[in-house]
């Protein structure tokens, strides 16, 4: 019975089971991506100056970048092309815009830095939603946006 | 093996020969089996590339015409099809004459669609349970049982790196010897040394590469590889987290806003705010990230199937150094990060370049080839150690060397105790053959007879 005494340490040994750490990461290469944040108004009707604003920091600072705003209605009925926005300076950036019809669009915002490069789509409603539009958004119809439904 | 010669040199110990042959005798019974299970569907696995490429090649042929179309067409297409499917994957193909490859869920399986780039048409499905190179792939992982098939792989793999030093070991010349009998069979000194050297002779030339393909699947396995990778990952020397073990960052951290979709068609009172804010973006967009950050065109896109998910590009290419894993989030289109094989720690790079080398892709076709041989002289070596056994097998016992009193073998038994830290499966079963000889084979008198015990 004298093995008996080993015991003990093959099973301390098997049991040291070993976590990932949470910091694992931060060993290896890092990426730096440019975060935003889009500021409107609460709602937003047709025909009435809005001003669209998008807050843009990287690694907690605040960027100063060239950052333009594409604008589509989600029917393709209206593109407003590209649009360079104002420098309000602190990583604001900002256009004004006003809309002739209600309905579904899209804000596209391209910002970059020399690292990181970034062109999220913002979804805005215009006054009120169409049947229409719901389908659009339903059916996942619009070409821009053919796979957003991912979560049934 | 030095320890060994100088140990047997200086004071021949005959009972040291006869453990070691003991606990080679019944780790090779018991584990041969499986090793050659593991050596045909490793062998067979080798030539996936050549074999899928004969086996889909109405998949995955195409003629090249024009530019190739948009993926948002190519989902189209699949969701047409396809209208309950979720989409999972896209691959968009690494060649021109490549078709690409949309993965679905759909009911429970996951599909392969084939559709032509140039026309967005569907070409075939395959239902990726159908695939037989997986299946092949699945005996060899864990021999179509999972996590136990696993385990007893894990297994398998431990105790061959124990047959290879006791093997070893009972090979190594214990008095001055002419090369025949080490390093060529002997042809002229009887039956009996001629089928030991064809086992012990093709054993000592295949063992390197044993050791070597052990060694390399290790990693892939579920307890031991698991722990190694984890371990190699914590210290900064291993893949970076998410590549093998870990999570991928986040979609959205600081993103509060992002938008919703109202599913009932006939809901029209949905809150504006609701639909209001960032939306995934679409894959044409993931592409164009793809095509600007260089990565190896036999890429698959990973679709995120909740809202904190990523956008993944994955490569796995033949060759360790084009490997890359690109974390993007779903709404910014920011790459999150960026893990090449550059980035790799060092215990990563040779991970990573024992698996391509493992699967006989890193080199090509002559990597393929001396893979080949190796597991066909480790299903030789088998077969033959098998037969050694049946030609000295007495009738009613098993023929096993007479077992001495292992404690008294310090170095041996130091040696068993290191490989059962090393390999915690392998301690794992000692204990329990142990607390079997000690409970049932050293009790019962016939027992104790048949295993020579």
């Amino acid at each position: 019975m004298k093995k008996l005494i080993y015991l003990p340490f093959i099973l301390l040994l098997l049991s040291a089971c070993v976590q990932l750490k949470d910091t694992a990461a931060t060993l290896y290469e890092k990426e730096n991506p440019i975060e935003i944040r889009i500021e409107l108004p609460d709602s937003i009707s047709k025909r009435k100056q809005i001003k669209i604003t998008a807050v843009l920091t990287q690694d907690q600072t605040t960027i100063e970048k060239f950052v333009h705003f594409q604008i589509w209605k989600s029917d393709d009925s209206v593109n407003y092309g590209m649009e360079e926005a104002i420098n309000e300076g602190m990583g604001r950036y900002s256009i004004s815009k006003q809309f002739d019809t209600d309905g579904l669009y899209y804000i596209k915002v391209h910002a970059g830095s020399n690292d990181s490069i970034i062109m999220p789509q913002y979804r805005i409603v215009v006054g009120d939603l169409t049947e229409q539009d719901l389908k659009i958004l339903q059916e996942g119809q619009n070409r821009q946006n053919s796979m957003h439904e991912h979560h049934h | 093996m030095e320890t060994d010669k100088s140990q047997s040199s200086a004071k021949t110990t005959p009972s040291l020969f006869r453990t070691i042959w003991r606990w080679h005798f019944y780790a090779g019974i018991i584990i041969a089996p499986f090793l050659v299970i593991l050596s045909v569907t490793g062998g067979v696995y080798l030539f996936k590339p050549q074999i899928e490429q004969v086996l889909y090649k109405d998949f995955y042929q195409v003629h090249p015409d024009g530019e190739k179309t948009l993926a948002s067409r190519q989902f189209e297409e699949v969701k047409k099809l396809y209208p309950e499917g979720v989409l999972t994957t896209y691959r968009p193909g690494e060649k021109a004459d490549r078709s690409s490859e949309v993965g679905i869920s759909l009911n429970g399986k996951s599909l392969t669609i084939f559709i032509d780039p140039y026309t967005a048409k569907f070409i075939g499905e395959l239902n990726n349970d159908d695939r037989i190179m997986d299946k092949i792939e699945e005996f060899h992982g864990e021999l179509m049982a999972g996590t136990p098939g696993d385990r007893i792989v894990e297994l398998v793999a431990c105790w061959a790196v124990v047959l290879i030093i006791t093997g070893l070991y009972l090979w190594f010349p214990k008095k001055a010897q002419s090369l025949s009998g080490l390093l060529v069979p002997r042809f002229n000194k009887g039956k009996r040394t001629f089928y030991r050297d064809l086992h012990a002779v093709p054993a000592f030339w295949i063992a390197a590469g044993m050791f070597f393909l052990i060694m390399t699947g290790l990693p892939w396995s579920g307890l031991w590889g698991t722990q190694f990778q984890t371990l190699a990952t914590n210290s900064g020397s291993g893949y970076p987290p998410s590549v093998w073990v870990g999570d991928a960052p986040v979609s959205g951290l600081k993103t509060k806003e992002i938008g919703d979709v109202p599913w009932a068609a006939e809901n029209l009172d949905v809150p504006e705010s609701k639909i209001e804010g960032f939306i995934t973006l679409p894959i044409d967009h993931v592409v164009e990230v793809a095509n600007r950050e260089d990565i190896h065109p036999s890429y698959t896109v990973i679709i995120p199937q909740d809202e904190k998910g990523v956008y993944t590009l994955s490569a796995f290419p033949p060759r360790a150094q084009d490997e890359a894993t690109i974390h993007i989030d779903q709404y910014t289109g920011a790459v999150l990060a960026d893990y090449r094989y550059d980035n790799y720690g060092t215990l990563g790079k040779i991970v990573a370049w024992g698996i391509t080398l493992h699967k006989g892709t890193q080199f090509g076709f002559p990597n393929q080839i001396i893979s080949l041989v190796i597991c066909i002289g480790i299903v030789f070596v088998s077969l033959s150690g098998f037969y050694l056994w049946i030609r000295r097998k007495p009738k009613g016992e098993l023929g096993a060397p007479r077992a001495p009193r292992i404690l008294k073998k310090k170095f041996f038994l130091l040696l068993i105790i290191i490989l059962g830290i090393l390999f915690p499966l392998v301690g794992l079963s000692l204990i329990g053959v142990w607390l079997l000889d000690l409970m049932i084979i050293q009790k019962i008198p016939a027992v104790k007879k048949f295993m020579n015990a």
